[in-house]
């Protein structure tokens, strides 16, 4: 068996107390049948006479060629092949300008990412001012008094501008992923890199700038090199083995056993009463739930309010007014009905026509009614 | 003959009760319950010294419960509707479609999470997929790329492993200090089941893979089509495609009808209603791969790829929830906690009452398996006195759990991920229990 702790630095008195762990069958090893370290710097277990760890292992059934499933064919690897890789690799041609992405922006992200793509309210930002700048708040730290922390956005942070595209396109807009179309996509990431400031061969992106495959691909990040250990190329691998297995990377403790630091122990508490607004509250009580009165059958515009109104309407975050908020709707009932639905099948503010979806109108007017009926 | 007689003796008094029943008119189960001659004897119980929840007849001891008819999928007592997951505004993306629900950790037994307690954490809801439409996609740098269905993908020999799955977050608001009083919160971000499915290089082995396939992606069909990098040698070793979890098919909420499992490593390399793996010789940096699970060090250099979640442990008796308020000064109490680790199999636990000053050995109790929750537990005679309690757990791979000074030396404290550094709780002089850190 490896000996884990052999190398362990002792500072005052050995522990009497010998380990009594024992691993019945299967002993853990710091490498693969190869040789090579376990990736991650940790154990591996082999198997051994049938077992690994506590196992039984059917080793005859893990020799076998079972041969499932069927060829996939071109079209379908292509209808799931949507990723974006550093080198173009799954980058469709396309194009689109700043102001087309300002445009678009406006009318499909902003109601999250706040203008400008300032965030907020959970939601994260998508700039903080000039990129170059802010890439080197990275060695910022929140401590001694320090309250300025490191500006962890795209420009700032991200080492490839591809995650930004394999983003948009297919996990954006949150509420209606995969909606949009290439071009549309290239217009937003144009939009995007020049709110950063961030040029593209020395070029500053003003709103006339148009966004391409080509140009898109010289994209450099400020924060390029900024991540450990070096992933890319033929010693990627290598190098996160040899990375993680050597603990001084991200620490390892020591088993002192007595008289380990001097003095009284130095604490830090959790200042006033923490975050505690837990849902539902904690309890330990084991008592019957309190029955909720009432069991009416569900609201027609119930279904529709969950799957498409919830993900903005369902918190006070986003500036939209939220179910069953009396006081935020008070004003609106008061503009009468004909005007609530009007908004809601044309939009208003950060409100998209019909919440972005492409319901007939009289299933937006039930969610209307729904809604209403909660602030009542 | 001495058989036969008792048989038939049996019989008559059979017999006997029928024509009771017959008698009492009562014909039915339900008609007798209700009946008010078959109401329980009442006795006074006031006369009597003792707990009346013994000199009491209580009403479940003297009328029928329900029939096995009336839950075909069993529910937890409703007196247990207390232990739930729970969610913080904090802890979510602005709205609760990306968010985490915490597992309530305090309440657990054992090793094993119940499946609907298991933490829950999403990029865009939890997808509810209909498994007859749902496909595997296994492509990219092998010769043969192929498609599978569920029940195809079900024909590969399984295989059972009970391990931790653990969001590397877990932890993570409090590098600049505690600030949870709570221990579903503090370290929920983790549970611990037994999963069913196959090894990837069980399937793999017959497709071709490439010499040049360094790395694998695996991507979830649901809305947020999340996609996580893995290096070829995890995809050799450990990782399944598992299907089943404690038993049964897995929750939505944990991928149903299949996810990645990435023994010990990050959670969220665990893809969820996984639908498709492509193999490639340079990384993908997906979304979740830069802004997200990085762990920014002191010198602005980020970790990347932050694979296992390090040797941790925490005490889960007493904690904020389940305080030492109702001792005595004198009472016996086990001090018990979890102990894990993403990089091999817990080798032992010490603790200390005067927050790591001094340590003793606990013990190790129930199963001890590689990657997965493992108890520990000491006994100690409550004194009264303010402790500072402390779990430091160490593993077979050399790993030790580090102080808090330790960890913010070598990180920083704007990691947000992989936070492992002893963890305390101070006990009151009434017993009450605080989350803290020790700096020293």
């Amino acid at each position: 068996m490896f000996k884990s702790y052999r190398n362990m630095l002792l500072s005052a008195v050995v522990v009497a107390a010998a380990s009594t762990t024992l691993f019945a069958g299967s002993d853990a090893s710091r490498t693969y049948a190869n040789g090579k370290k376990v990736i991650d710097g940790g154990s591996t277990y082999p198997v051994k006479k049938g077992m690994t760890s506590l196992y039984h292992v059917n080793e005859k059934a893990h020799k076998t060629s079972f041969k499932l499933g069927r060829s996939a064919t071109k079209d379908e690897i292509n209808a799931w092949n949507i990723d974006v890789m550093p080198d173009g690799t799954g980058l469709p041609e396309g194009h689109g300008t700043v102001e087309e992405g300002d445009a678009l922006y406006d009318e499909k992200c902003s109601s999250c990412h706040a203008d400008f793509g300032t965030g907020g309210a959970g939601y994260p930002a998508l700039q903080k001012g000039n990129a170059y700048e802010g890439q080197k708040s990275l060695t910022n730290q929140r401590v001694d008094g320090n309250d300025e922390g490191p500006i962890r956005v795209f420009g700032t942070y991200w080492p490839h501008a591809s995650t930004l595209w394999w983003y948009i396109k297919t996990g954006m807009p949150h509420p209606h992923p995969m909606s949009l179309t290439d071009n549309e996509v290239y217009a937003l990431c144009a939009y995007i890199v020049s709110i950063n400031e961030i040029k593209i061969d020395g070029e500053e992106l003003d709103d006339d700038y148009e966004l391409n495959r080509k140009k898109f691909l010289k994209i450099v990040m400020p924060n390029k090199d900024g991540f450990i250990p070096k992933i890319d190329g033929k010693n990627g691998v290598e190098n996160a083995r040899k990375f993680f297995n050597d603990f001084k990377n991200y620490g390892n403790g020591t088993r002192c056993m007595k008289n380990c630091f001097k003095g009284k122990p130095v604490l830090a508490r959790i200042s006033g009463t923490g975050i505690s607004d837990y849902q539902p509250p904690i309890s330990e009580k084991k008592e019957l739930p309190k029955k909720k009165a009432g069991g009416a059958a569900e609201h027609p515009g119930k279904k529709v309010y969950d799957a498409s109104c919830a993900v903005c309407h369902g918190t006070d975050a986003m500036g939209a007014p939220m179910l069953g908020d009396k006081k935020a709707w008070a004003p609106r009932i008061k503009q009468g009905m004909d005007t609530l639905y009007d908004h809601a099948i044309h939009g208003l503010n950060g409100m998209p026509p019909k919440g972005g979806t492409s319901l007939p109108d009289a299933k937006i007017k039930e969610v209307v009614d729904y809604m209403v009926s909660k602030a009542k | 003959m001495t058989k036969i007689s008792k048989a038939s003796e049996t019989e008559s008094v059979q017999s006997s009760r029928r024509d009771f029943f017959r008698k009492s008119a009562a014909f039915s189960v339900s008609a007798m319950a209700a009946a008010s001659v078959m109401a329980p004897v009442k006795i006074d119980a006031k006369e009597l010294k003792g707990d009346p929840a013994i000199l009491e007849e209580q009403p479940w001891a003297t009328k029928l419960g329900y029939p096995v008819t009336h839950n075909l999928y069993g529910q937890p007592s409703p007196y247990e509707h207390h232990v739930t997951r729970r969610n913080t505004k904090l802890l979510s993306s602005g709205n609760y479609y990306a968010s985490i629900a915490m597992c309530p950790i305090q309440d657990l037994e054992g090793i094993i999470t119940p499946n609907g307690l298991f933490f829950s954490r999403c990029h865009g809801g939890v997808a509810e997929i209909d498994p007859n439409e749902h496909r595997l996609m296994i492509h990219g740098l092998v010769e043969k790329p192929i498609v599978l269905t569920m029940d195809e993908l079900k024909r590969y020999p399984s295989v059972s492993r009970i391990h931790f799955i653990e969001c590397p977050a877990n932890g993570g608001p409090e590098w600049r200090g505690p600030q949870f009083p709570a221990l579903q919160f503090a370290k929920g971000m983790m549970s611990c089941a037994e999963w069913t499915g196959v090894y990837v290089k069980d399937i793999i082995k017959d497709l071709g893979l490439k010499p040049n396939a360094r790395w694998m992606l695996a991507e979830g069909g649901d809305s947020s089509h999340m996609g996580r990098t893995v290096p070829i040698d995890k995809v050799l070793d450990d990782a399944m495609i598992v299907w089943a979890q404690n038993g049964e098919a897995l929750r939505p909420e944990q991928g149903y009808p299949i996810r990645l499992l990435v023994p010990g490593w990050e959670g969220n390399l665990c893809v969820k209603w996984l639908a498709r793996l492509e193999f490639a010789s340079e990384p993908w940096y997906a979304k979740e791969e830069t802004a997200k699970y990085t762990a920014l060090k002191k010198s602005g250099k980020a970790i990347q790829h932050f694979y296992a979640n390090e040797v941790n442990s925490v005490i889960t008796s007493p904690c904020p929830e389940k305080p030492w308020t109702h001792l005595k000064k004198g009472d016996i109490v086990e001090i018990e906690g979890l102990a894990w680790s993403g990089m091999g199999t817990i080798e032992g636990v010490d603790i200390s009452f005067d927050g790591g000053k001094n340590w003793v050995e606990a013990s190790l109790k129930g199963l001890v398996l590689p990657k997965a929750w493992t108890r520990f537990s000491y006994i100690y005679k409550y004194e009264g006195k303010p402790l500072l309690l402390s779990s430091r757990a160490r593993d077979d791979a050399g790993h030790i759990q580090p102080t808090v000074k330790h960890e913010r030396d070598v990180m920083g404290v704007e990691s947000v991920y992989h936070r492992n550094g002893i963890f305390t709780w101070e006990v009151t002089a009434k017993g009450e229990v605080n989350n803290v850190q020790v700096l020293s």
